[in-house]
């Protein structure tokens, strides 16, 4: 019997495995919670091929395709998570105060088993982001949660190009204090800015004049050749974020570092950007409003450093009621798994609407991510990836039943094995690897400076 | 240039009137009545060898000694087995500096403070180690050795051992170039993998860069002249593919971000260690990367272990359903890295030997684990260490197999070298006796 568990396990593990596999589902009666379009009642919805294919009343399934009963539940769009360092091998490249170069594709552990954990509190997508040791860190990774698909598998395909910004206490400690060099102050921090725009800017024209002139000499055979001018990634790169083809996230707190980005990025033409955390924020929101620049902070979390003790639990109705485009992220893998309780704090704290707050959580994140088109609400033509709730999901006492991704199933409360790993290491004994069900207990601050400091011989951690 | 040819010439004239006599001069060498291990599995009773000038003259049971032979005569009581090639170790290497000198600006750091190092040559470096003795008592008498080292780390240069004089012992100059996701020591960029993979593309941009530099300026002198760069210049053999990259890596996804190097800049690779390359089998085999694998393979499970000890019978503990699961999964886990070798192998990749470093005094017990539980024979091994490992390394010519005009290297045990105690009594590589 045991033996026959193991093998359903890993023949369901195994059915995962294969990348971008969808499937196809009918979910009849429950009601609907759209986030675009209200709340449905007693509303059917079917996905077929991993997109929703219809939207209605008295569905009836396709030949093949599965039906269930959603009678008294309550169906969402998956949960987006615009800020996690989830799954990451690692998070930091914290040895240059600008590391466009580096990119979290690059750095996806598909086995974690926190994904799992994710899914299981309804997060369907996630920003996978470089932390914030630098000025400039890494290209961010948009994921669907797709457990078991590896890590190729698990690449949204499509999703814009991310990058990290950071601001503040962050890059000045690392490589300020840390290494001794340039950015030791805020002001330091923009100048890098400026400095390695400038720099992108001037490489872009030389490289394209090089190449042009190249592919000249090349073709004609006389002439003077010109000298070559390397390709460099890490310019390369920025010069994409200067021409708009990457979506800046900006790790930031203070009103004043805030307002000072958005200037740079005005004098740059950079456009569609969302700044991280932003305590501040709610001093600035109306400027915020104007330059259509996003937030993505944290419902009540601060005072864990210096420059985040100027905060409050408003911050999100505040952006909210100036129209600024604003989602609630984790940055951690334990809020991760109820995204829905942080976002239901709006509500508690400063009134936002349940449908304003349940964006926050769905359509919002995906507008900063630039896949809007494709999830964050239940529509016809959307993917497939939602939830289904035992009760409203604003509710405490809510649990998450299924998760779906593209029409897949990666989450059934009834069939949820003690052990869900995919990657097991042989030489790990029962006492120490068997702890399958830890409970990941508190939230761990400053997430996103995972790996800066353990090689410097700094004793203070955050 | 020349007059190189010129004296070549004039050796060939002399060879040709049988004037030139010193390579007859040295004398031939045999051992008669042995039983040979052949690398295809068969094996040859009552057999005999002669070898001179590190070549093979004859081998078989139906061989004429020649008069001048030094004979030796194993009294059909000795195992000969053809030499055993290590596709990959870094035995003899300098170590790195465990506190290096910090930049004054990570970002900034030197090429050799980064990791980056092509330029380095396993002959120019090699110091003397122990293990050159160990391995030719393990049966090995040929070896591919690198340096240790990080993202890029050197280049590899195959060896015929001796005991001592390892410099002497260069066979070729460099086959490929060694790397892995290693960060080097010390605060420096890149410190991640993804900054390592960032690192390495720019790299193959700046040699790629200099080497046009260098090809434009070399037929129009006006231009300016290049800045030379031995770093970036040790790296043309891969922009041009006309080496393959060597690399240490063993999971699964790691294989997977090494095919992105592949897919960008087109050369071969040659998989170093690989333990979980099963799992990549058959792309590894569609994009035609061979694997020298490691036979380091963790130890069982100790519950298994004791299982299969008869000898420890007593305590037949009770284990909980939770538990038995997590064994269950355990085992499998174990039986998939043992197997490694196998899978791919059945895949249809071409498999070497790679120790790799591996201490030799643990290969038993590893060679052990690979015949009973491993699904090898000890065909598959030898072959595994001799012809295949010969291929992947391109020497195939020379060694990996008893053939006459081979290289002689082999080694003589007192059992079959698979069974336990077996001993090496001697070892002759490159024509060199050594007596253990």
């Amino acid at each position: 019997m045991k033996k026959l568990l193991t093998l359903l396990l890993l023949l369901l593990l195994v059915g995962y495995t294969q990348a971008q596999e969808t499937g196809s589902v009918l979910i009849k009666n429950g009601t609907l919670v759209t986030i675009t379009n209200g709340e449905l009642e007693n509303t059917d919805i079917l996905i077929r091929d991993g997109k929703i294919a219809r939207i209605g009343e008295n569905l009836s399934a396709p030949r093949g395709v599965m039906t269930i009963d959603a009678t008294g539940k309550f169906i969402s769009p998956g949960i987006i998570d615009a800020h996690s360092h989830l799954n990451t091998v690692s998070t930091n490249e914290s040895r240059n105060p600008v590391t466009s170069e580096v990119t979290m594709e690059e750095s996806v552990n598909p086995t974690d088993i926190s994904i799992y954990r994710a899914i299981a509190g309804g997060t369907t997508s996630i920003h996978l982001m470089h932390g914030s040791a630098n000025v400039i860190g890494g290209q961010g990774e948009t994921l669907k949660l797709r457990y078991g698909a590896g890590q190729e598998g698990m690449r949204m395909d499509g999703a814009p190009r991310t990058i990290k910004f950071a601001l503040g206490e962050n890059p000045t400690r690392v490589h300020g204090q840390g290494s001794g060099i340039h950015p030791r102050t805020r002001m330091a921090v923009e100048q890098v800015i400026r400095e390695h725009f400038d720099a992108a800017i001037d490489y872009k024209r030389n490289r394209e004049e090089y190449l042009t002139a190249k592919a000249n000499f090349d073709r004609r055979g006389r002439g003077t050749p010109p000298v070559p001018v390397a390709k460099n990634l890490r310019l390369e790169v920025l010069s994409d974020i200067i021409d708009g083809e990457i979506l800046v996230h900006c790790h930031s707190y203070r009103a004043d570092e805030i307002l000072m980005l958005m200037r740079v990025f005005n004098d740059y033409g950079v456009k569609n950007y969302t700044f991280q955390h932003a305590n501040e924020a709610f001093k600035v929101a109306p400027e915020l409003a104007k330059n259509g620049a996003h937030t993505s902070i944290f419902a009540d979390w601060w005072a864990y450093k210096f420059e985040v003790y100027y905060s409050t639990a408003y911050n999100a109705t505040i952006l909210n009621e100036n129209g600024v485009t604003n989602s609630i992220n984790s940055d951690s893998d334990e809020l991760i798994r109820h995204l829905n309780h942080e976002t239901g704090k709006t509500i508690r704290y400063g009134q936002t609407s349940v449908e304003d707050a349940l964006k926050m959580i769905t359509i919002n994140p995906a507008i900063q991510l630039g896949i809007e088109d494709r999830v964050g609400s239940l529509e016809e033509g959307k993917d497939g990836d939602l939830v289904i709730w035992s009760g409203h999901p604003i509710s405490i006492y809510s649990k998450v039943e299924q998760t779906y991704i593209d029409g897949m199933k990666y989450f059934d409360l009834e069939e949820d094995q003690a052990d869900m790993r995919i990657s097991v290491n042989p030489n790990e004994s029962f006492e120490d690897g068997a702890a399958f069900g830890e409970i990941i207990s508190g939230r761990k601050a400053d997430a996103c400076m995972e790996g800066a400091f353990n090689l410097l011989e700094e004793t203070t951690q955050r | 240039m020349k007059r190189k040819f010129r004296v070549l010439a004039a050796l060939v004239i002399l060879v040709s009137s049988g004037q030139l006599l010193s390579a007859q001069e040295t004398p031939a060498q045999a051992i008669s009545n042995i039983t040979i291990h052949n690398t295809d599995g068969s094996v040859t009773e009552s057999a005999t060898i002669v070898w001179r000038d590190g070549i093979i003259e004859a081998i078989g049971t139906n061989v004429t000694v020649p008069f001048d032979a030094y004979v030796t005569d194993a009294n059909n009581e000795m195992h000969l087995y053809p030499g055993f090639i290590d596709g990959f170790t870094t035995w003899g290497s300098p170590s790195q500096p465990r506190d290096p000198e910090d930049p004054s600006s990570p970002g900034e750091a030197p090429y050799n403070l980064a990791g980056v190092q092509p330029e380095r040559i396993p002959s120019q470096h090699l110091e003397a180690d122990k293990n050159f003795e160990a391995a030719m008592k393990a049966g090995f008498t040929t070896a591919a050795l690198g340096l240790e080292g990080y993202m890029v780390s050197g280049q590899v240069e195959v060896f015929t051992l001796s005991p001592d004089q390892v410099k002497e012992g260069l066979f070729t100059n460099s086959i490929g170039i060694h790397g892995s996701y290693q960060r080097a020591r010390g605060r420096v960029y890149p410190s991640t993998q993804m900054g390592i993979m960032a690192k390495f593309r720019q790299v193959m941009y700046d040699a790629e860069a200099l080497q046009t530099h260098i090809q434009y300026q070399s037929g129009n002198p006006e231009m300016p002249a290049p800045e030379r760069n031995e770093v970036l210049e040790a790296m043309f053999p891969l922009l041009n593919k006309s080496q393959p990259l060597f690399f240490t890596v063993d999971d699964k996804e790691d294989i997977e971000r090494l095919f992105l190097y592949q897919d960008e800049f087109g050369f071969d690779i040659v998989i170093v260690s690989g333990k979980e390359a099963y799992a990549k089998a058959d792309e590894l085999k569609e994009r035609n990367i061979p694997v020298l694998a490691s036979i380091d393979i963790s130890e069982a499970p100790e519950w298994y272990a004791a299982k299969n000890d008869t000898s420890k019978k007593e305590d037949m503990e009770e284990v909980t359903e939770e538990e038995q699961l997590f064994r269950d999964r355990q085992l499998e886990a174990w039986m998939a890295e043992a197997k490694n070798i196998k899978m791919l192998l059945d895949a249809g990749v071409m498999v070497g030997y790679s120790s790799h470093g591996m201490e030799l005094k643990d290969a038993s017990k590893a060679i052990k684990a690979l015949l009973d539980e491993g699904g090898l024979t000890e065909e598959d091994l030898v072959k595994l260490m001799t012809t295949n490992t010969a291929r992947i390394l391109g020497i195939q010519q020379s060694f990996g197999s008893l053939e006459t005009g081979k290289n002689a290297s082999f080694t003589v045990f007192d059992k079959p070298f698979t069974e336990e105690k077996a001993k090496a009594v001697y070892s002759v590589s490159n024509g060199t006796t050594y007596e253990f």
